[in-house]
């Protein structure tokens, strides 16, 4: 379909511009996202679990869940930073989703396109 | 500070109220927080209503997957599906291996080369481009009503929910979720919507295991579980097609094996997940052909598992709880539908609590959102841009999906109230409204198979195919000896359905005017070719990312899950 989505405006990036996109959209990439939000509920999981250890127990019957739950997301939490990390959103998607507005206009108004 | 759960005096309390410190309100406070700033991470990429509508096209296939299956697993789901395991026992799995997967799979490999080849907007454009603008009216108009007023019906169910839970006022409950679904959903479209879904589905997640693993530990594992059904003399617990055989049906569900596979596995199952605009939108949003399929593949391994911390929990309480349930709560009992709630208070301490009641919290509104957001599609594209205001540009049908998002939301506030007043009628509605989706599903897969199906007749048995589960179920509620359960009722209704669709399309079909068969390319199977490698790139064709061997996948393990329950 490479043919049929034309790259509307081509050139209308200058390299810099690019590169922004590129890192704006990463920084916000999802799986950074849940990887903060997982360390933060993991790190306060894992102190409670310390800080209530009896009670937890307690409640539980011999289970620090707190602690288990703890330690597991914020497990969670780093294999979504490495996840991020070993395999960033590719930059031609960014900068191909990007580029092709007056394609997706055309749709949006069901226009006939390609 | 925290209630004795496990003392005999706790054992009899009925309420299901929890107690959060302030560290879970932390918690809390911190998704939400995260959810609007998605809002407006989405909203800086919104330029034009493709994106908002469709997220441009753009998504891989992993987010899109499990926002396919979050965007089911609401909270009503949920607490639905626990309280048929603690009711009706692993036959629940039914509900997932019989009713979900193999209607994922089929979506993947052989329906979504039609719909995502045909580059539609929307489940109401498919049927316009194979059967013109008739069925594709009432399509369309019956979705966009019947999902804004069951977006309403769902907020007022978490309402009561969250009322019983945390104690916030009805009102509140209602006014406090509808704002966020209104804020994220205004601001970033279905982007907010997806990643948002996508968070949900492992918080829940996050929560439901601890939850799990306590129960289980509580009632002293598997065994201890076995041991408690044993007691009870409710053995039928553990297995799932006891009492199923034809002409000898005892099982809690009233039907026999193949009123099972054919009305919930076939009709009902292939009709939600393949014509259902609110889950399709999700493999709509992908980037390419094979991430489209890949979607409701890539859900259907989730699907798969879910059983064991959503069901497992309802056996659970069903051996806890025992004789305190009953189908409907009252001053000495609960309702089946307590069964989660309760055992987060017995079982979850402060943290894991937070994270549980979050993803309650979540999933709710995820539910909501997700309603609202093919609604603002199909009213956008379907009714606005193709009836009212035509040839109008891209700007001004992003601006009409705002405000359309504004009103939708509106609307679901107002039904909420309504329900409030008059929850009999909002349940009526309810029923009503699941008629739509298996006469869809009949139109479809015979428009799809034979290219003589005409227009003419795609309307008239579409409304055929609404009315006759219309006429049984009314006959049921009159006549309550016809079906041994009302879920027996729903799966027979459906069979009729389709079966009425069938017969009234082929013999309308025979003496009105098919359409030309040069416009039917790519719309019927064996007309035309689809490109499937549409927008490919090259990791796509990691043997890992194979359609067809995800889907045998899953389909196995399918038959392997029901092993340990014959």
């Amino acid at each position: 379909m490479a043919d049929t989505t034309p790259s509307s405006t081509p050139g209308a990036m200058t390299d810099a511009e690019r590169r922004a996109l590129v890192a704006s959209t990463r920084r916000f990439d999802l799986r950074r996202l849940l990887g903060g939000l997982f360390l933060l509920y993991g790190i306060i999981c894992t102190i409670l679990g310390v800080v209530h250890n009896a009670s937890d127990m307690k409640q539980t019957g011999g289970i620090a869940i707190n602690l288990w739950a703890g330690i597991g997301m914020i497990v969670l939490a780093l294999l979504f930073f490495l996840w991020d990390r070993l395999a960033p959103v590719p930059e031609e998607d960014i900068i191909g989703s990007a580029e092709q507005v007056e394609y997706e206009k055309a749709v949006g108004e069901a226009r006939e396109v390609g | 500070m925290l209630l004795p759960p496990t003392s005999l005096a706790a054992a009899t309390d009925i309420s299901i109220r929890l107690n959060l410190s302030w560290v879970d309100y932390l918690m809390l406070i911190v998704y939400f927080g995260v959810v609007i700033s998605i809002g407006f991470i989405a909203r800086s990429r919104v330029k034009t209503s493709m994106d908002f509508f469709l997220s441009g096209r753009s998504m891989p296939a992993w987010i899109t997957g499990l926002a396919f299956v979050s965007a089911n697993l609401g909270a009503t789901e949920i607490l639905g599906m626990a309280a048929n395991g603690a009711q009706i026992g692993v036959a629940t799995l039914h509900y997932y291996l019989v009713g979900a997967v193999p209607a994922m799979v089929f979506l993947g490999l052989v329906m979504m080369p039609f719909y995502y080849g045909s580059k539609v907007r929307s489940i109401p454009e498919f049927m316009l481009r194979r059967f013109g603008k008739a069925p594709h009216l009432v399509n369309s108009l019956a979705f966009a009503i019947s999902n804004v007023l069951i977006a309403g019906i769902n907020l007022y169910a978490m309402a009561i929910v969250i009322e019983a839970m945390l104690g916030w006022p009805e009102w509140v409950a209602i006014i406090v979720s509808a704002a966020f679904v209104l804020v994220y959903i205004t601001l970033g479209g279905l982007s907010s919507a997806i990643y948002n879904e996508v968070m949900q589905f492992f918080v829940i997640i996050a929560g439901l295991v601890p939850l799990t693993i306590v129960g289980l530990h509580r009632v002293g594992g598997w065994g201890g579980l076995k041991d408690a059904f044993a007691k009870t003399g409710s053995v039928k617990h553990l297995s799932a097609w006891a009492g199923t055989a034809i002409g000898n049906v005892s099982n809690p569900i009233g039907a026999n094996w193949l009123a099972i596979v054919l009305g919930l596995g076939f009709v009902l199952g292939f009709g939600y997940w393949t014509t259902n605009f609110t889950e399709v939108q999700r493999a709509f949003s992908a980037k390419n052909m094979s991430a489209a399929r890949r979607t409701p593949l890539v859900a259907a391994f989730p699907k798969l598992f879910i059983p064991f911390i959503v069901v497992v929990p309802g056996l659970i309480g069903a051996a806890v709880l025992g004789n305190q349930l009953a189908a409907q709560g009252d001053a000495t009992h609960l309702s089946y539908n307590d069964v989660i709630p309760k055992l987060i208070q017995m079982y979850l301490p402060e943290g894991v609590l937070g994270v549980a009641v979050t993803g309650l919290l979540a999933s709710f509104m995820a539910g909501m959102a997700a309603n609202v957001s093919s609604f603002n599609t199909v009213f956008t594209y379907d009714i606005w841009q193709r009836y009212i205001k035509p040839k109008m540009s891209d700007a001004h049908y992003l601006r009409v999906g705002r405000y359309v998002t504004i009103v939708g939301v509106l609307i679901g506030i107002a039904t909420a109230f309504i329900a409030a007043g008059a929850g009999n009628i909002m349940t009526y509605m309810q029923t009503l409204f699941s008629f739509f989706n298996a006469p869809l599903f009949a139109v479809f897969i015979l428009g799809l198979l034979w290219k003589r199906m005409t227009p003419t007749a795609a309307l008239w048995s579409y409304l055929a195919g609404i009315a006759a589960p219309t006429v049984v179920w009314v006959s049921y509620l009159n006549n309550p000896k016809l079906f041994a359960t009302g879920t027996a009722e729903t799966l027979y209704g459906a069979i009729i359905s389709f079966v009425t669709v069938i017969v009234v399309g082929v013999i309308i079909s025979t003496f009105t005017k098919p359409k030309d068969v040069s416009q039917l390319k790519g719309l019927v199977y064996g007309v035309g070719k689809i490109d499937m490698s549409m927008d490919a790139v090259a990791s796509d064709t990691a043997w890992y990312r194979s359609p067809a061997l995800l889907g045998t996948v899953a389909l196995i393990l399918c038959v392997v899950l029901y092993l340990p329950f014959l």
